[in-house]
């Protein structure tokens, strides 16, 4: 196996999936928790039109931060996310394919499908699927989504997520997160582990609690205000971005077990409206790239 | 004959679902077939129906029709209405049978073919099977546990078309996903067994379980140990692979410093791993994981199973490290932030109630020394108090299956006396019927007020479970409640039921009528777990005992029970019933056992009541000394007496105070045995008891 590094397995995905019809999309440029978050899976699963797309997602979880010192928790990872609408019957050879494609003899590896649904309580979205071993570390999460916003999805969509991390440690046998190479010399500790520690020390110690829950109320408000407008994709934006100052305000130990439901709830409303009328906006359309996969 | 041979490929089926579907086909196919083999890998349902009769044996059919009235006009011929019915059933006139009031045809309808039948009936079973949990695919058309890939259906050799879920049937399979992915063409059942062995697949359960334990077996051996028994791991490793394989891999030795609970865990139930352990039962740093191949030449799956280990290791050992910056004690503030129940309130509150909950059942049932020395007010408080710390600890948060178990550890690295750290970490036992009870009687009271305070607080505000809903489970609370309260041995708590229930209904302020309704709720409890325990007890037998008081000490009741089971075999128990059941019902309303000996005329009664005095204070001596067998048989002695009594003597005379005399005499008499039980509720068959 060639030297695999952060960034050629990227690239390596990234050829792969765009060889297989997959649109390469690039990172949504708002804080996520996942590429789940992305409108270019959460909104483009919904309805009949035909979609397949591929794209990294930096995802920010900041409870999950460690200060830079923990060798495989971080409170910021990248994603490579892939979704195919609708699931091709093989769509399981294709992802062994991929991970061919990055230099894995699957002869000499033990792959499982293992059992992990998936739930996503802030954005009214479930999925029934597997995390994936290899030699007995999950590297990839694999999702067939079955509702999304509160909606019953058909046809259904596969969504398959790379640990980007997780997988160049173990191709690279590196043991810690910040000695694996992400390119051109430059190692992941070196470009991240500044940013580890203050987003670290920022979520946990520093981030100014009633600015966030002020945020999080003027966020939901605008979101309204687009949604009164029938401005779906903003207000999906401000969604997020209500989901964001959640993460913060979480992590910060802000929320007690009481408010944690009802604020999810005011999330997923949210969410639930967005998915709503991102639907009946596509429809208003008349489902164009449906009609564009016909012709 | 003919022999039928199906297989369903799928993609990968979540292990614990495996078992309950062969079972749900098993019964399904069994109308078909007397022999069926069912067997399952991860993404494959086979069944083999090795003896099929050709076809299903002729029958008769009765077919009804129209009422005779309607069916024959005056003169006797057909109306229009039976050559209606004649017509639909493709039948003649000849065929109607006499039948009453009614017209029927009776006619023999020749046995289907058997591949008929599998092409009608295969596609239903399969494709109806319920699965816990659905999901669809693709257009989203249909809903099954995962996506179908292809079917094959092979009747004699030969392919027997049927279609499922959309996807039609052939003769070929494909072999193991990543080790020989080509497709196989099979014929018959044997063939394809063989082949897909070549394909790196094996097809029977018991042979893939066979391997890994004989494989564990030699990978634990060679470093010196034994692999550890734990049923749950093999079940799930079996449907994980389709060509089984088990590595042996290790973690760093300094992690064996961390408490094994949490290293077990991490391996168990986090990585479905198996650990090594030494001959002294202690743990090793090796560890055992499945692989679905043969083998790891080149130790991949050792080095990323390692790695795995190692990671979550590393996580559990900051925990702990973390943890143990703070005592348990300091953490009782932090219970006021951790919410209990929306009404119940926080933990710190819940934590309270435990305690003085606690210290009451301790001062009904006092305790043993053991508990009593020990410094703060005794053991038994201490660990009531520091039970539910470990609840804001990082370790249980990440491991929420290690709650209790993680503050005993912690209580024990703090250096609490072992009545206190076992307490705290056996609180929430026991969970299950055959779980075992804590170690200590502390560990048992603490369960006690942890499992009652549940139970008095959520039926407090009115949730308490319905039909099949338990969500907080009070069941489960309830039954670990009556499991302790059974036990007699050097843990035993002696407090009786209604003073424990009392005792939390007092802590929880609550109404009378939540006081009714625990205790309607543990009856059934206590019947259930009686009925279901290994007393062997019967329904009747634990009814009569409970009718004459369950919410004492539940051991006296297993003992009323007990006899009452003895004596209920025994020549002469229908005697005794018989004159329980003749004085209850003659005595109904009646509740005076006072005698007024001047009012006794004849020399029967009289003799009855001086035979009734002796023989009450002789039953009362038993009870108190708890020989309930013996008591119910001096109750059964005095039934020839009865009976004279009965024949000699008219109770229901016009002097009131005469028949009132003579019901108080019955009474007394009757509630002697009525301490121990109501033997009216037992059901007798009377043939089966030989006359003496």
């Amino acid at each position: 196996m060639s030297r695999v590094t952060f960034q050629s397995l990227i690239l390596t995905l990234q050829r792969f999936w765009a060889d297989r019809g997959c649109m390469i999309e690039t990172p949504l440029d708002l804080e996520v928790g996942a590429g789940t978050m992305h409108p270019a899976t959460f909104l483009r699963v919904l309805g009949p039109e035909p979609w397949s797309v591929a794209y990294v997602q930096p995802s920010r979880r900041p409870a999950d931060g460690r200060y830079g010192n923990n060798p495989f928790r971080l409170g910021k990872h990248y994603q490579f996310q892939v979704v195919l609408k609708p699931s091709p019957l093989d769509v399981q050879d294709l992802y062994l394919d991929s991970l061919r494609a990055i230099g894995l003899d699957l002869t000499k590896h033990d792959i499982r499908f293992e059992e992990d649904n998936w739930e996503a309580p802030t954005l009214g979205a479930w999925g029934v699927g597997w995390q994936i071993l290899l030699d007995g570390m999950e590297i990839t999460q694999f999702t067939y989504f079955q509702q999304a916003g509160g909606i019953d999805l058909a046809p259904m969509s596969a969504e398959i997520t790379y640990g980007l991390e997780r997988l160049t440690m173990f191709l690279s046998r590196q043991s810690s997160v910040y000695d694996i190479e992400w390119g051109a010399g430059f190692n992941y500790g070196g470009v991240r582990s500044q940013d580890e520690y203050e987003s670290s020390k920022y979520a946990f110690e520093i981030a100014d609690i009633d600015l966030y829950w002020k945020l999080f109320d003027s966020y939901e408000h605008e979101a309204k205000h687009c949604l009164d407008e029938k401005l779906v994709l903003p207000a999906y934006e401000f969604t997020l971005k209500c989901s964001n100052a959640f993460n913060v305000l979480d992590a910060r130990g802000a929320i007690s077990v009481t408010e944690r439901v009802a604020v999810m709830k005011r999330v997923r409303d949210l969410a639930i409206e967005c998915a709503r009328q991102f639907l009946a906006a596509r429809e208003a359309l008349g489902f164009p790239l449906l009609r564009a996969s016909n012709g | 004959m003919a022999e039928y041979f199906f297989e369903l490929l799928t993609e990968e089926i979540p292990a614990w679902m495996h078992d309950a579907a062969q079972n749900t086909l098993r019964e399904k196919l069994s109308p078909i077939s007397d022999t069926v083999t069912i067997t399952t890998t991860p993404r494959r349902i086979i069944f083999f129906l090795p003896q099929l009769a050709d076809k299903e044996p002729d029958r008769e059919q009765e077919v009804k029709g129209p009422p005779k009235k309607a069916a024959y006009d005056a003169s006797g011929n057909p109306t229009q209405a039976l050559s209606g019915f004649l017509k639909k059933n493709n039948a003649t006139i000849d065929d109607v049978i006499d039948a009453g009031d009614y017209v029927m045809i009776r006619r023999k309808v020749a046995g289907r073919a058997i591949g008929d039948i599998l092409q009608e009936r295969v596609p239903d079973i399969v494709g109806s099977l319920r699965w816990p949990k659905m999901m669809r695919w693709g257009t989203g058309e249909h809903s099954y546990i995962r996506p179908i890939h292809s079917i094959v259906s092979v009747l004699d050799g030969a392919h027997l078309p049927i279609t499922i879920l959309g996807v039609a049937s052939g003769m070929t399979t494909v072999g193991h996903r990543t080790l020989a992915p080509h497709s196989i063409k099979v014929t018959s059942y044997n063939d394809y067994v063989h082949a897909l062995e070549e394909a790196r697949v094996i097809v029977d359960i018991t042979r893939r379980r066979h391997v890994m334990a004989e494989r564990a077996r030699v990978l634990a051996n060679q470093v010196g140990g034994t692999p550890a028994m734990d049923a749950s791991i093999w079940v799930q490793w079996q449907y994980l692979t389709e060509y089984p394989g088990l590595v042996r891999a290790e973690f760093r030795r300094d992690y064996l410093a961390l408490p094994e609970e949490v290293l077990v865990t991490v391996m168990r139930v986090h990585q479905k791993q198996l650990p090594i352990r030494n001959a002294d039962n202690s743990l090793t740093n090796y560890f055992l994981a499945v692989l679905d191949n043969d083998g790891d030449p080149e130790g991949n799956a050792a080095y990323g199973n390692s790695f795995v280990t190692n990671a979550r290791f590393a996580d559990a050992q900051f925990f702990f490290e973390t943890d143990r910056k703070k005592k348990l004690e300091e953490r009782l503030p932090q219970l006021e932030h951790l919410q209990f129940q929306e009404k119940l309130g926080n933990y710190r509150e819940k934590t309270d109630r435990i305690v003085a909950i606690a210290q009451a059942i301790l001062n009904v049932a006092p305790p043993p020394p053991a508990a009593r020395t020990a410094e703060g007010g005794g053991a038994t408080v201490t660990a009531a108090q520091l039970c539910k710390t470990d609840l804001v600890t990082e370790m249980v948060k990440e491991f929420t299956d290690l709650q209790g178990k993680i503050g005993g550890i912690y209580a024990r690295a703090e250096r609490y006396p072992d009545e206190v750290w076992q307490a705290i970490y056996d609180h929430y036992l026991p969970q299950n019927a055959d779980d075992p009870l804590p170690r200590t009687q502390s560990g048992a009271v603490v369960s006690l007020a942890d499992k009652i305070d549940n139970v008095a607080g959520f039926f407090k505000i009115g949730l308490k479970p319905t039909g099949s809903k338990d969500p907080f489970a009070l069941r489960r609370a309830a039954q670990g409640i009556v499991q302790i309260l059974l036990n007699r041995d050097k843990r035993q708590v002696p407090i009786a039921v209604s003073d424990l229930i009392d005792i939390a209904l007092k802590t929880h302020a609550a109404p009378a009528s939540a006081g009714e309704s625990i205790r309607e709720f543990f009856a059934e409890r206590v019947q259930t777990i009686l009925e279901t325990s290994a007393y062997g007890f019967a329904y009747d037998e634990i009814q009569a005992a409970m009718a004459a008081g369950w919410q004492g000490l539940l051991p006296d009741l297993v003992d009323r029970i007990t006899a009452l089971k003895a004596v209920r075999n025994e020549s002469n128990f229908l005697s005794l019933l018989d004159s329980a059941k003749r004085i209850e019902n003659i005595t109904e309303g009646h509740d005076s056992t006072t005698i007024d000996a001047s009012k006794l005329e004849n020399e029967t009664e009289k003799r009855l009541n001086e035979l009734a005095g002796v023989v009450a204070s002789q039953v009362d001596e038993l009870i108190a000394g708890r020989h309930y067998r013996d008591a119910l048989q001096s109750f059964a002695a005095l039934a020839p007496e009865l009976e004279t009594f009965f024949r000699d003597v008219m109770v229901m005379v016009d002097d009131e105070a005469v028949r009132k005399n003579r019901m108080s005499l019955l009474r007394k008499i009757g509630s002697a045995a009525g301490k121990i039980a109501d033997v009216t509720k037992i059901v007798v068959a009377r043939a089966d008891y030989k006359k003496p």
